[in-house]
């Protein structure tokens, strides 16, 4: 899942991030940063899903940061995809591949939004929104 | 089996036109057929299929369309013509032009070209016109500005010089950077596998020796009906890389199976699909139909050596088969594969065509000519002088050593007026490079040895290489000048951007 995480300057000097990556042992990554004099953003990858990242989440905001889930990583237009599959090997994640009909398949919790597969495709028929 | 035995004819195209007519030929995709002679084996499958049908569905950069847009009155004869600022060729009569798919837009760029328009036209919308003329006695109009569907035109013949290449080697990159291709983006240190071809779809695979497909062959074409028109360009046949030529009425088609695209920092292209029956006239013609991704093999190329295609370095041989499970063994690492082409569209080509057939709307052809089975692939000679890095090159390199103090070293570049210097170790080896820069940062920042500051990953150039590639490989890494190297790592010489832009004033003939 993939969420944005705003530090307010009041809590910006702390691990925050660091102290729950130990406590919960998930493996969350850094997808972006942004820091400045009023405020921290990250969007952070968390692999959680349900109870898992609910607990998670509530442990961010509990310290004192700001939570908004983005529901939609990427969005595939069917109707565009030709299922070619240029977007599949380029894929760090090897959150896309081929079903058993050779048709895209995406896979939403492996994807880290690195938008390396919307410049790989061809027919312009991924998009991040 | 004997080769006479083998070639010995079952059936005519006649005979299977007869069938399709009457409602009982027996007609499987190549799916299908391949499924039958693992069950049944070639023999049977030879005398019960009438017909196999092939598909693939792929980028295809050789081809376009010839247009007839009509007279205006007053008339022009077109010298310039546009479509949605794509370029048309119009080195053809007043108002003829063929619009190739690779042409790129003068104001999006490669986002959107040829292919882009074709897709436009053939899904029915509105297209910009524009053309411009010098203006004769018999065509006084000078200038054209309007919009047009494909309905308005008289023609739309698309025709691909080179389509349906029977394989075609997959590409893997080296590089400690990401390379993006025609074959798609290739992860550095072979980080991944790109492949492109429909392999035991694919129509010429499924006829390997050409008995049935050539030139006059009905076809399917972008969702309609084409023809074989001949040899594609660089067709190969004796490396089983043979191209076809083909035609069809553009107005005919469907966007499902012609679909613009543009390959990101690479260009405009377009994805066509094409499908051929396959008439099982002898049992080597079923048993190639048969011939499965297993069976089908390509080279692996290096994409990072920015050679002629066919000197990029092997990596190592595959089937289609190990392409298409998703990861090649590379070094003992498992290497992600994808395609580029669409499998899932060239299985629906061959269903399309089977349901064609077996609803006797489309019937098999017997070639006027067939293909060659002989021809030369050629690359292109450069019969002219050719600088290259050591011919623009400075000879007399001052170099350093890492033990030099910093401001010795910038009292050097001031005194013969130079901005890079290679530093070398006893053997007087490469193992560093400074430039003026990085010693002004030095001074300012108190360091005192050049070991401190230098930087140990140079970027280098060889004497023999072509500059183009060497002045790439600069712009890459934002760098102003390279040591040019021999084989044990040796400089002799440095290329800066100053000695490339003094050589080359004057053309690049003048040495």
């Amino acid at each position: 899942m993939r969420v944005k995480l705003t530090y307010s300057h009041e809590v910006a000097d702390k691990p925050i991030l660091a102290d729950i990556i130990l406590k919960t042992g998930l493996l969350i990554n850094i997808l972006e940063a942004k820091v400045n004099a009023q405020k921290g953003e990250l969007v952070v990858a968390i692999p959680a899903s349900g109870k898992k990242l609910e607990e998670t989440l509530a442990v961010f905001k509990e310290a004192g940061v700001q939570v908004q889930k983005f529901t939609t990583v990427l969005q595939i237009d069917n109707k565009r995809c030709t299922s070619c599959g240029a977007c599949i090997s380029p894929c760090p994640t090897k959150a896309l591949k081929f079903d058993s009909d050779w048709a895209i398949q995406f896979d939403e919790e492996k994807c880290v939004a690195c938008k390396t597969c919307v410049a790989a495709c061809p027919v312009k028929a991924i998009t991040v929104p | 089996m004997s080769e006479a035995k083998e070639s010995e004819a079952i059936r005519s195209i006649e005979e299977i036109n007869e069938k399709i007519k009457r409602g009982d030929a027996v007609v499987l995709t190549a799916e299908e057929m391949i499924k039958l002679v693992e069950s049944s084996g070639v023999e049977v499958a030879a005398k019960e299929v009438d017909v196999v049908t092939s598909g693939t569905f792929g980028a295809m950069c050789s081809s376009g369309v010839f247009l007839n847009f009509g007279h205006t009155d007053p008339p022009i004869k077109m010298i310039r013509c546009w479509l949605n600022d794509v370029p048309v060729y119009k080195g053809l009569a007043a108002v003829d032009g063929y619009l190739g798919v690779t042409a790129i837009s003068e104001t999006k760029g490669i986002e959107y070209g040829g292919g882009h328009v074709i897709e436009d036209l053939v899904s029915g919308k509105e297209v910009e016109l524009r053309a411009e003329s010098y203006g004769t006695d018999c065509y006084p109009r000078r200038h054209i500005e309007t919009v047009i569907t494909i309905d308005d035109l008289n023609q739309a013949a698309l025709l691909n010089p080179r389509n349906c290449y029977q394989r075609y080697d997959a590409a893997t990159n080296s590089t400690d950077r990401v390379l993006y291709t025609y074959m798609g983006t290739l992860l550095p240190n072979y980080g991944n596998v790109t492949f492109s071809g429909a392999g035991q779809l694919n129509p010429l695979c499924k006829d390997w020796n050409y008995q049935t497909i050539g030139i006059g062959t009905r076809i399917f074409l972008g969702g309609g009906i084409g023809y074989i028109i001949g040899e594609g360009t660089q067709h190969n046949p004796k490396g089983g890389f043979g191209t076809l030529m083909v035609q069809g009425d553009l107005k005919q088609m469907n966007s499902e199976y012609l679909r613009g695209a543009s390959f990101y920092m690479y260009g405009a292209t377009l994805y066509v699909g094409v499908g051929i029956p396959i008439p099982i006239i002898n049992r080597n013609v079923a048993a190639t139909a048969a011939l499965k991704d297993e069976d089908i093999l390509v080279n692996i190329r290096d994409y990072g050596v920015p050679t002629r295609p066919d000197l990029r370095p092997v990596i190592k041989q595959v089937s289609y088969a190990e392409l298409r499970s998703g990861k090649v063994a590379i070094r003992d690492k498992d290497v992600p594969s994808s395609s580029l082409s669409s499998y899932k569209m060239a299985r629906e080509i061959s269903e399309v065509l089977k349901k064609w057939v077996l609803e006797g709307k489309f019937f098999v052809t017997k070639p006027v000519e067939p293909l060659p089975r002989q021809r030369e692939f050629k690359p292109l000679k450069i019969k002219r002088k050719e600088l290259k890095v050591g011919d623009v090159m400075s000879r007399e390199v001052i170099t350093a050593k890492p033990d030099d103090g910093v401001k010795e070293v910038a009292r050097k570049l001031i005194e013969k007026g130079i901005d890079h210097l290679p530093v070398v170790d006893d053997k007087t080896r490469l193992i560093g490079i400074v430039t003026s820069w990085d010693l002004a940062r030095a001074i300012a920042n108190e360091k005192r040895k050049l070991a401190e500051i230098m930087t140990r990953k140079v970027i280098t150039a060889l004497e023999n290489e072509s500059i183009d590639v060497a002045v790439r490989r600069m712009a890459q890494h934002n760098i102003s000048g390279v040591p040019v190297v021999d084989k044990t790592n040796h400089v002799i010489g440095v290329m800066t951007t100053d000695d490339i832009s003094k050589k080359l004033i004057g053309g690049r003939t003048a040495v």
